[in-house]
């Protein structure tokens, strides 16, 4: 595209760039007011911008529609287009942005990313950075916390910089960006779209980077809702790169590759059959334990004593989130 | 005359499972070949075929892994039944058709009464395949499950397992495959089976996705339709890595969807057993458990 040598001139308008803006595509909005649009409130500052808008079809559509309606705003400074199911936890976020963005060339922001990314999965490529906790509701909910929201507590490989591909639920795009890449709407409803936009923004000359800022993502454990869909996406993406950035490409002849990628699907899934023997077992184990409890004498004889307990002012449920994770001053 | 046959690895495993399970199974004509492994299992096992081939009066030979155990007292009958149509080569107690890889099971599955028994958290008992959707059988398969093969007394004398697939894994699918090429058909009867197994499927993947390839290589054509031309691998492959990553999302996500119901579980367990009454009682389950030591017995408190 080459739009980056394009806007080195008009960087000299630095001072006119006043403010970040956040915009949500909302296709529910009670999600959005319990996740999205409380991380945004923390986040923003006096001046900012916030756009939630209801979606005008597929992501790649919808994110487009604020694109167009942010593109060649004066004072702009950042666009943070936010999931409605995500949770912006610092409040320093905006300054936290300004730096990552006080380079010219970088084009891109996010708080989970990846390098030596091959296709839309590019969880299975080497993750630097993944500032995130996905917390789900699943069995009486919890909190998976990623393997840098912790820092203090990270893997050496844990860092912040450039990486290839950012995890689009939440991105922070520089004005250059919003001004001239766009999301691809041939490829489908939602899978794949921010590795492609990543690799969009990097053919512009542009740099894609993870920055220290966290956020929380309420999402079901169910990664892959869709098989079809996103095999559909992910066929796409390989044909729309064809090896360059070394998206789709592999070792072996097409032959090899076909041969050895089925070979591996029947693998994962008998590795999903077995683990889910594996829990079966442990769920009857721990199903005999609870009978014990419940079924002994004395648990019957103390029946009281609980229901005693069940009528006493309710403690305060534990919180979720760990929140003296979320001030702590640690970082990359 | 029905033989019986069995490549022990493992002798306690033979002596424990596969060996009541051909005493309970036998005839007082039965001969039994137990043959220590040799690795392959192809090759045992084509030992095994070459001593019970000499048997004039050899009515079937039934091949059972040291872990697999027979609990089905009608079971020579039953072999009998199955073997009586000639053209029937090769009977199981599971198998699929429309198998197009070593794993079969992901293929529509046919089983009857197979049961699965571990050892692991306490130990229990489960469904073979209980991931699938199983037909009842008698049915005619493709492939038949490697861990109980019926062998008729033609492929006895006219089949034998490969020997170069020093992997292991897919014997069964190949030798299945060899039994239809020859000509027989294979059937899944309702022979009541338990495998004594890990939970733990496989524990050498890798080995087993080079032996999923080899099975491919050899059987191109005739497990799966091959493509013409390199365009068209380009499509395969493709579809086939999509698919691939799609796989392991869907386990990732399954394994977080299973661990969160233990987590679910233990938690109230560990509800149960924080409360005062909990631990005011502990010392009458402790006395109830030294009493149960005691006497044998494993009643309530």
């Amino acid at each position: 595209l080459g739009f980056c040598e394009a806007f080195t001139l008009v960087r000299d308008a630095a001072k006119a760039l006043i403010m970040i803006a956040f915009g949500s595509s909302i296709t529910e909005p009670d999600v959005y007011r319990q996740c999205a649009e409380i991380g945004i409130k923390r986040a923003m500052e006096p001046d900012s911008e916030i756009r939630p808008m209801p979606s005008v079809g597929s992501i790649f559509r919808s994110y487009n529609a604020l694109l167009d309606e942010f593109a060649g705003r004066e004072g702009l400074e950042a666009l943070v287009l936010v999931h409605q199911d995500a949770e912006i936890v610092d409040p320093d976020f905006c300054a936290i942005v300004r730096r990552a963005l006080a380079e010219p060339k970088v084009g891109l922001v996010g708080c989970v990313g990846a390098i030596g990314v091959r296709s839309i999965a590019w969880w299975e490529a080497s993750v630097t950075c993944a500032s995130f906790i996905n917390r789900y509701d699943e069995h009486g909910g919890g909190d998976l916390p990623s393997f840098s929201w912790a820092w203090n507590d990270a893997p050496a490989y844990a860092r912040v910089g450039e990486v290839e591909t950012l995890d689009g639920f939440v991105l922070v795009l520089s004005p250059r960006v919003v001004d001239n890449v766009r999301f691809d709407e041939s490829l489908g409803q939602f899978h794949g779209y921010d590795l492609d936009f990543c690799l969009q923004v990097r053919d512009g000359g542009l740099k894609v980077m993870t920055a220290d800022f966290r956020a929380i993502h309420y999402r079901q454990l169910e990664m892959v809702p869709d098989p079809e869909q996103w095999i559909d996406a992910h066929v796409k993406v390989a044909e729309k790169w064809d090896g360059r950035f070394g998206i789709g490409a592999g070792p072996g002849s097409w032959r090899d590759r076909a041969l050895r990628a089925e070979a591996d699907t029947e693998a994962a899934l008998m590795l999903a059959h077995m683990n889910s023997l594996e829990s079966d077992a442990r769920v009857l184990e721990l199903k005999r334990a609870l009978a014990e409890t419940t079924e002994s004498i004395s648990w019957r004889m103390t029946a009281p004593l609980r229901w005693l307990s069940r009528s006493a002012p309710k403690r305060r449920r534990p919180e979720l989130t760990p929140r003296s994770l979320i001030t702590n001053a640690d970082g990359p | 005359l029905i033989a019986f046959g069995s490549s022990i690895s493992g002798a306690e495993a033979y002596r424990r499972y596969a060996q009541p399970g051909i005493r309970l199974a036998a005839e007082p004509d039965s001969q039994v070949l137990a043959f220590a492994a040799v690795e392959p299992v192809g090759r045992t096992y084509n030992l095994i075929l070459e001593a019970a081939a000499t048997r004039n009066d050899l009515e079937a030979l039934v091949l059972v892994h040291p872990h697999t155990e027979i609990v089905d007292p009608g079971f020579c009958a039953k072999v009998r039944e199955a073997l009586a149509d000639t053209e029937v080569g090769v009977v199981g107690c599971a198998g699929a058709r429309g198998a197009q890889s070593i794993a079969w099971w992901e293929a529509e599955v046919v089983c009857g009464r197979v049961r699965q028994r571990y050892e692991e958290y306490g130990g229990g008992e489960i469904e073979s395949l209980s991931w699938a959707r199983r037909q009842a059988p008698p049915a005619e398969v493709e492939v038949v499950d490697g861990q109980l093969l019926v062998l008729s007394p033609w492929i006895v004398r006219n089949v034998r397992f490969d020997e170069t697939l020093l992997l292991g894994h897919g014997f069964d699918v190949d030798f299945s495959l060899q039994v239809r090429n020859a000509g027989r058909t294979l059937m899944v009867a309702d022979l009541h089976v338990a495998h004594h197994r890990s939970l733990e499927l496989i524990n050498d993947v890798e080995v087993w996705v080079e032996a999923h390839i080899r099975m491919a290589d050899k059987w191109n054509g005739t497990l799966r339709e091959e493509p013409a031309d390199e365009p068209g691998w380009k499509r395969r492959a493709r579809r086939a890595e999509a698919r691939r990553e799609a796989a392991r999302a869907i386990a990732m996500s399954e394994s977080l969807k299973l661990d969160a119901r233990v987590l679910e579980l233990e938690r109230e367990l560990e509800q149960n057993t924080s409360t005062v009454s909990w631990r005011l009682t502990a010392p009458l389950r402790a006395l109830n458990r030294v009493r149960r030591k005691l006497t044998g017995h494993g009643e309530d408190e």
